[in-house]
C-alpha cells in the first residue's frame, strides 16, 4: 500500500483489531478455533486476546488447541465486570494488543474475545476497529426481538449453532430473518455452526473481515 | 479500492484551503460521509459521495474528524463529513426527576449533553428504541421531550 503526505511522520497503521462480544456461552471460544485455520489458510497472520472474570481459561484453551502458537494467545482476567474491560476501560486490552504487536510486527489481525457478558455489551473503538455480537439460538428466539445493544450497535450478528435448532424448537430462518428486520438494511447477519464435522457460516464471516478490514480480495 | 493511512491535515488549513475550494467550485471534491460514532474507527471502508471505494487504515493514535482531508490532487480531493446527528432533548420536572433520568442515561450506556436545564441524548439506532426504554418517565410525566428537537453536525 502506498503512504501518502511523504513529509508527515508515517507509520504503519498496525493490524486489524476485531471483538468478539456475546452472552457466556454461546459460542465465542468456538468461531475463534474456527477462524484461525480459515484465516491462516489465506495466509492472514493473526493473534488473540481473550478476556474471563478471574481465570485465563479460554487462553488456555487456544493454546493447547494446536490451532495458534500459544504464544499468540494473550489473555485478560477481567475481573467483576467483563465489559468495562472492553468499552469503558480497555487500557488492559488495549496493552495486550500492544504487547502482541510489538512481539510479532508480521501481524495482520487481532482478535479480542470478551468475556461472557449480557445483551447490553458492546466494544469501545478505541480498542477495536469492527466487532462481532455472536448469539445462539439456544437462548430463545426472541433475542434479536429484545433488541439489547450488542444485537443493535455491532458490525455483525453472528447467530450460532444453528444445527441445534430444532431441538430447542427454534425455526434458524425465523430467527435470522427477524434478526435482519430489526437490525435494518445494510447491518449484517450471518447464521453459522462452528462445531462439528460440517461447519457453516465461518468462511463468510472470515470474507467479512477480509474484505472490510484487512481490505483484500476474497477467494472465489 | 483506494487505502489512506493517514490524514493530510483540516480541508480549511491555510496551505490547502484555496485549492480545496477550487476543487469544489469544480466539482471536484469528493466527499466521505460518516457517521459520528465511526468517526472512532481506525480501520473503515465506505463508499465516497462519487462513488470511489475508500479504505481506512490509520495509526491508533489518529482519529479523523469532521473536515479531514484524505486526498489532494491536482484533479480531485477527498475530505471526510460528519452526518447530521438527531438529538432527543428532554426536560425534567423537577431535580429529583433530572437526577433519576441522568443515571437512567448513564445506565444504559447513552451518550448525552447538556444544554442549560435540558439533556440531549444522541439518537445512534432507531429513535423508537430510545423513546420505548424511556416510555415510564415519559408516560409518568416526570420527563418530557422538547419539541424542538434540535439537529445538530
Ligand atoms: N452444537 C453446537 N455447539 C456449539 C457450537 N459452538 C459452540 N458450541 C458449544 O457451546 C459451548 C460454549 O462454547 P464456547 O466457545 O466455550 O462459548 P463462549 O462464548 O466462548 O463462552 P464464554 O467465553 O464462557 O462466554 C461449548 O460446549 C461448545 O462446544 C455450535 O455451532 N454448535
Ligand atoms: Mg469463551
Amino acid at each position: 500500500m502506498t503512504l501518502l503526505a511523504p513529509d508527515q511522520n508515517t507509520r504503519a497503521p498496525g493490524p486489524a483489531r476485531v471483538g468478539i462480544g456475546g452472552p457466556v456461552g454461546s459460542g465465542k471460544t468456538a468461531l475463534i478455533e474456527a477462524l484461525i485455520p480459515v484465516f491462516m489458510s489465506r495466509g492472514v497472520e493473526i493473534a488473540v486476546v481473550t478476556n474471563d472474570l478471574v481465570t485465563k481459561e479460554d487462553a488456555r484453551r487456544l493454546q493447547a488447541s494446536g490451532l495458534i502458537d500459544p504464544a499468540r494467545v494473550v489473555a485478560v482476567e477481567a475481573g467483576a465486570c467483563p465489559h468495562t474491560v472492553i468499552r469503558e476501560d480497555p487500557t488492559l486490552n488495549i496493552a495486550a494488543a500492544e504487547d502482541l504487536e510489538a512481539r510479532f510486527p508480521g501481524l495482520d489481525l487481532i482478535l479480542v474475545e470478551s468475556g461472557g457478558d449480557n445483551l447490553a455489551s458492546t466494544f469501545s473503538l478505541d480498542l477495536v476497529d469492527w466487532w462481532m455480537f455472536v448469539i445462539d439460538v439456544g437462548q430463545g428466539d426472541d433475542i434479536p426481538r429484545k433488541r439489547g445493544p450488542g444485537i443493535m450497535l455491532c458490525d455483525l450478528l453472528v447467530i450460532n449453532k444453528l444445527d441445534i435448532a430444532p431441538h430447542v424448537f427454534v425455526s434458524a430462518d425465523a430467527i435470522l430473518a427477524e434478526a435482519a428486520a430489526v437490525r435494518g438494511e445494510g447491518r449484517p447477519v450471518i447464521g453459522c455452526r462452528c462445531k462439528g464435522t460440517q461447519t457453516q457460516g465461518v468462511s463468510e464471516i472470515a470474507d467479512l473481515i477480509m474484505r472490510d478490514l484487512l481490505f483484500r480480495q476474497v477467494p472465489a | 479500492m483506494e487505502i489512506f493511512t493517514t490524514i493530510l491535515g483540516k480541508a480549511d488549513a491555510p496551505e490547502y484551503k484555496a485549492q480545496v475550494h477550487r476543487l469544489s467550485h469544480a466539482h471536484a471534491l469528493d466527499v466521505l460521509r460518516l457517521s459520528r460514532a465511526d468517526l472512532s474507527r481506525r480501520r473503515l471502508r465506505a463508499t465516497s459521495d462519487a462513488g470511489a471505494d475508500v479504505a481506512i487504515a490509520l495509526p491508533r493514535d489518529q482519529q479523523l474528524y469532521d473536515g479531514a482531508l484524505l486526498s489532494l490532487e491536482p484533479d480531485r480531493a477527498l475530505i471526510v463529513r460528519v452526518e447530521t446527528e438527531i438529538w432527543l432533548r428532554l426536560a425534567a420536572a423537577d431535580q429529583a426527576a433530572a437526577l433519576r433520568l441522568g443515571y437512567f442515561c448513564g445506565n444504559f450506556h447513552w451518550r448525552v449533553r447538556f444544554e442549560g436545564a435540558h439533556l440531549l441524548i444522541a439518537v445512534e439506532t432507531d429513535l423508537d428504541t430510545y423513546l420505548a426504554r424511556l416510555e415510564p418517565m415519559l408516560e409518568g410525566g416526570e420527563v418530557w421531550r422538547v419539541p424542538d428537537e434540535e439537529v445538530s453536525t
